[in-house]
């Protein structure tokens, strides 16, 4: 146990000394440009809070959405053994439902990485 | 099979006229009253056969009985059964269905497609009333009539017809479910004697059970059929019925819907719970007395004149729940009686005030007057019914009044004494009801059309029945005897008892 | 797994299998009779391996499923009306713009939710199956996405039914932790034993009832009624009003029956107080409406009231009191649910009263089933829900429960009042109506549903005995 112990202080250590030392020996200066966003030389516009496309939250709905049935994989594989055939069909039959939803998911474009073909759909059932 | 018939054609033909309604208005009509005349001709050849020329063969109780299985499981069955009572009563229905399908021949112009269909279902289950012997049935019956009357006061009624309509359905729909957990208290007090699951009115009769619970199963029964009587305090659901109700409804409603009250009393109340109707008499008669004279000096105090009317019914059905609860045999043949003139004598009336307000648009008292001499036939027949109402001698109602208080009289000297007044009042409010209409100086100049053919026939076929009963009331009287002597057997010891006190 | 268990589970599978097939037919031809047929095919097919199943049965599939047949009889009314629901959705959805085919897929699995429910023996099951149900109703209840008020009673049954929900599962938490088993059976012996903490199995008891006072929507636990019922689709209301309460009741009569009765007093009094408050509450609200799924939404609540009143009488007739009385109450509401949705136009529900004004003449056979309908819950005769009322007030009066039977009479009477108020709107004149709630066609499957749901509902009040022998038969099997 006592190395873990001794790891996490070192790092505790050296990630408090670095923020120390660089606040004691870093430069400091105040200029215009100092508090401005840096985007390459260019100067910033308009307003930083920018409305993201929802795809991003979709597909880390959809990471959740399958990461989490792989802990039923994991707990059939455990036992793969003991449960035989009974039990590789039922696991089978579970992924089959899963991949069957991932068809759906696919079709109805809930993995385009932008609105625009969704919309085109959206517009086709109107 | 032929008591089923007797149903039948008419739900059958409200059916098929609800049908051609709405394409051929007069056809619908015809349909409707064909329909009801082959049902009468029915009846009346079957009666006829079995009273063997009004005489009683009093070997059976039933003289025609149908049964069949219906709800096994429950020990619910159809059965139908007809003795003196329940004949002259589907008479009387087939009479005046038959009057109101002409009473509205002019009248209802809207829908008479579904007026018809209403009117014959009503018709239906009234008749049904009349004839279920299966205490399952007698409510089922019992409370589709009410469906069909609620729709024809809502939607061919008055000004204030909603109301009228709502009132009329929750008040006996409450009270019919006071009755059917009374049906249910006693098929189930009948169960824990005999072990048998049974709604057969012919088992449940002299069922035994305490004293304290026979009243209380007896109270829901009288309580549904004195709402519909009416009788005082559950009258107020009455004077708004009658008043918004088209004719034809308001005839019904009066002539048989009323009666099936009477009719409950004397068929399941005091046959079913003898004991616990005896020591309820006294207050059943008193409120039959209080009904007497309220109504009459509130049937005096409208100036509607369908109001007024409507107040005379519960005046008069007064006398019918004094005469039940006499328990003699005097008093018992006077309430058939009173059933049967009171369904003419009101349904006339109702259908001349109809006839009125068809010409005039107005049931108001204060607008009329003088119309005798405009329309003398309408004032002769106005007159004619006036005095049938407060019981003019040599019409059936003189009779009927004069038996109950003739039978009430051995029961309770000062019940009759005050009931009698109640004549005193009927006289005041016939007269005032012809003063208002008919006579004095025609102040408006109202000139209207005097009674049409149609109108006339229908009028005499009353003053007829009205007349005959009044002459030779022998008939009704045979038809009834076996069940009012059985009736006075049943509650026997209650008129000794009162005539020691 | 054997084969007897795979038969008898079949019923199940096969409404699983169809919500599957459902949603690959919509990820490639989207087409809201192709959803339909499919789904109807499932249904149709479940109905059939039903009585493949009844031939095995009982059966316990694991110790989470019991096939008997009371659940086979429960299965059979839940797939029904599912099917139903399907019917009218199809005319409903027709009218409106956006996706179709998902609604039919999560009714598929709303009513795999509540096939579960009925068959369930155990606590674990049950949580799967209410879930199951509850969260496809969310999507189910804000189906249609365009209207502010069907994402917001969307969103208010989903924040109650969770916490609704979290109640069951602490209460279900409490007694494995208390008597150590979430089966149903073993779990009223233990308790009928004693020997354990009576005050924490008790609140227990209490935590579960309130998960399952919430889905039947008994008062105090209502509040989420009215605005659930008015915000979501038509279709969707008449779901959760029969499928999602059946199933609950279901439930309950399972393990009324397991207790046998033998129930103690104060839960009596305290049942009997809901009853009450119930059937007042629901109906002195129902007064007040305007809005016709609102009142019909306070008449289910009522309803519910009457129901429980069977059960706390209890005696020989409650189960099949309680089982007549379900199956008039949801037939009559899938009726007047389905005529909401069906005589519904493009814009808008017709859900205001007045939408109704002169609906006789303009639509008599629309108007006349839904007056029948009407009868129907007021408990007229020639009615199923006649019957209802009548072996429900042959349970009370088998067991003297005067109280809850004059409380019955009352409401009944204040029940017509504003069943008759909806009547009268019908074949008033025709001149209040607001445009646009009308439909300008007719939804022929919609009106073919409503018909033979009419027709259904007067063979079974005036013909009787057929059912009733088949409850007794489900009931006595237990």
């Amino acid at each position: 146990m006592w190395p873990l112990l001794v790891f996490i202080a070192a790092v505790m250590v050296v990630v408090a000394a670095q923020i120390v030392l660089s606040h004691f020996l870093g430069q400091r200066h105040r200029e215009r440009a100092t508090g401005e966003p840096y985007e390459s030389g260019i100067v910033s516009e308009g307003s930083a809070r920018l409305r993201f496309s929802a795809t991003f939250y979709l597909v880390a709905m959809l990471f959740v959405i399958f990461d989490l049935e792989a802990v039923y994989i994991f707990s059939w594989v455990i036992s793969f053994r003991e449960l035989g055939w009974s039990g590789y069909f039922k696991i089978f039959v579970f992924i089959a439902i899963l991949l069957a939803s991932l068809v759906y998911l696919w079709r109805i474009g809930a993995l385009e990485a932008g609105p625009p073909k969704r919309r085109l759909r959206e517009a086709e059932v109107k | 099979m032929i008591l089923v018939w007797l149903i039948l054609i008419p739900l059958v033909g409200g059916v098929v006229a609800g049908f051609v309604g709405s394409r051929n208005v007069s056809a619908c009509r015809w349909i409707s009253l064909v329909a009801l005349a082959l049902d009468a001709a029915l009846a009346i050849g079957m009666i006829s056969q079995h009273l063997g020329g009004f005489q009683y063969e009093s070997s059976k109780v039933w003289f025609e009985e149908f049964r069949a299985s219906w709800i096994p499981v429950l020990g619910i069955s159809v059965h139908l059964g007809l003795d003196g009572l329940s004949s002259l009563m589907v008479l009387l229905t087939l009479f005046l269905g038959i009057i109101g399908v002409g009473a509205s021949w002019s009248e209802i112009q809207e829908r008479a497609g579904f007026f018809h269909f209403n009117f014959l279902w009503i018709i239906a289950g009234v008749l049904g009333v009349f004839l279920a012997l299966d205490l399952f049935l007698f409510f089922f019956f019992w409370e589709i009539m009410l469906v069909p009357m609620y729709f024809l006061i809502g939607i061919w009624g008055h000004e204030n017809r909603q109301y009228a309509a709502v009132k009329f359905f929750i008040f006996t729909q409450a009270s019919g479910l006071l009755m059917l957990l009374s049906i249910l208290a006693l098929v189930f007090v009948h169960r824990a004697g005999t072990g048998t699951l049974t709604f057969d009115y012919s088992e449940l009769l002299g069922t035994q059970m305490l004293p304290a619970v026979a009243t209380w199963i007896m109270l829901g029964f009288f309580i549904a059929f004195t709402v519909k009587l009416p009788a005082f305090p559950f009258h107020p659901w009455l004077p708004d019925a009658h008043t918004e109700a088209p004719t034809a409804g308001s005839i019904v409603l009066a002539g048989i819907l009323l009666k099936t009250g009477a009719y409950g009393l004397l068929r399941f109340t005091v046959p079913l719970f003898p004991e616990a109707a005896r020591s309820f008499a006294p207050v059943a008669m008193t409120l039959g007395v209080i009904g007497i004279i309220y109504a009459a000096l509130m049937a005096f105090s409208q100036s509607d004149l369908k109001r007024l009317v409507a107040y005379t019914s519960v005046s008069h059905m007064g006398f019918v729940l004094l005469g039940i609860y006499s328990f003699n045999e005097f008093a018992l043949q006077g309430v058939v009686m009173q059933m049967i003139c009171h369904g003419l004598s009101a349904g006339a009336q109702f259908m001349l005030v109809g006839a009125l307000y068809e010409r005039i648009h107005t049931r108001d008292m204060g607008k009329m007057g003088g119309l005798w001499t405009t329309a003398p036939a309408f004032g002769v027949a106005g007159m004619f019914f006036a005095m049938a109402s407060l019981g003019l001698p040599g019409l059936g109602n003189f009779i009927a009044e004069f038996l109950i208080l003739v039978g009430s009289f051995q029961a309770s000297v000062p019940a009759t004494t005050i009931a009698a007044l109640g004549l005193v009042g009927a006289t005041v409010y016939s007269l005032w009801f012809m003063r208002g209409a008919f006579f004095g100086p025609n102040e408006r100049g109202w000139t209207i059309v005097d009674l049409n053919a149609r109108e006339l026939v229908l009028i005499a076929a009353f003053v007829i029945g009205l007349v005959w009963l009044g002459v030779y009331p022998q008939p009704v009287l045979n038809a009834v005897a076996p069940v009012v002597q059985s009736l006075e057997k049943m509650t026997q010891p209650v008129t000794a008892a009162l005539l020691r006190s | 797994m054997t084969e007897a268990q795979f038969v008898a589970l079949s019923p199940l599978i096969l409404v699983g299998l169809a919500a599957l097939v459902v949603m690959l037919a919509a990820s490639f031809k989207r087409s809201n009779g192709l959803a339909l047929g499919l789904t109807l095919a499932g249904f149709a097919a479940s109905l059939v391996s039903l009585a493949w199943a009844a031939k095995v049965a009982p059966v316990q599939v694991t110790p989470l499923i019991l096939i008997d047949r009371l659940a086979l009889f429960y299965l059979g009314l839940v797939f029904l009306t599912g099917a139903a629901v399907a019917l009218l959705g199809h005319g409903y959805f027709e009218k409106r713009a956006g996706y179709r085919d998902e609604f039919y897929m999560l009714l598929l699995m709303a009513t795999l939710g509540a096939g579960v429910l009925v068959a369930t023996t155990h606590f674990a099951a049950l949580f799967i199956g209410l879930e199951l149900l509850t969260i496809s109703l969310y999507a189910l209840v804000g189906y249609t996405r365009t209207e502010p008020r069907s994402l917001e009673a969307g969103l208010k049954y989903l924040v109650l039914a969770t916490v609704s929900t979290s109640f069951l599962l602490f209460g279900v938490a409490l007694l494995y932790a208390e008597l150590g088993t979430m089966e149903f059976g073993k779990m009223v012996d233990l308790i009928r034993q004693g020997g354990h903490r009576e005050t924490l199995v008790n609140g227990a008891i209490a935590l579960v009832g309130i998960g399952i006072g919430f889905k039947l929507a008994l008062v105090p636990l209502h509040m989420w009624t009215p605005d659930v019922y008015e915000g979501a689709p038509a279709p969707v209301t008449a779901f959760v009003a029969t499928v999602s309460k059946g199933a609950m009741t279901a439930v309950l009569l399972r393990l009324y029956l397991l207790v046998g009765g033998a129930i103690p007093d104060s839960v009596m009094t305290l049942l009997s107080v809901i009853a009450i408050l119930s059937m007042f509450v629901g109906n002195l609200l129902a007064l007040l409406q305007d809005n016709v799924k609102r009142i019909l939404a306070y008449s289910s609540i009522a309803h519910l009231g009457y129901l429980l009143v069977a059960f706390i009488a209890g005696g020989n007739f409650a189960p099949e009191a309680v089982t007549y009385y379900l199956i008039a109450y949801m037939a009559t509401s899938l009726g007047t649910f389905g005529m909401v949705s069906v005589i519904s136009g493009r814009e808008r529900e017709a859900e205001e009263l007045r939408d109704y004004a002169g609906l006789f003449w303009r639509r008599p056979f629309e108007a006349g089933v839904f007056a029948a309908m009407l009868m129907s819950l007021a408990g007229i005769p020639l009615t199923a829900g006649f019957i209802g009322k009548f072996y429900l007030l042959a349970a009370g009066v088998d067991m003297g429960a005067w109280v809850l039977l004059g409380s019955v009479v009352i409401n009944s009477a204040l029940g017509l009042f504003y069943y008759l108020r909806i009547v009268a709107s019908m074949y008033a004149a025709e001149t209040s109506a607001k445009p646009g709630a009308a439909a300008r066609e007719v939804a022929l499957l919609g009106s073919a549903t409503l018909a033979a749901l009419a027709l259904c509902l007067i063979w079974l009040g005036v013909f009787p005995a057929g059912l009733i022998t088949l409850i007794r038969s489900a009931v006595l099997g237990v």
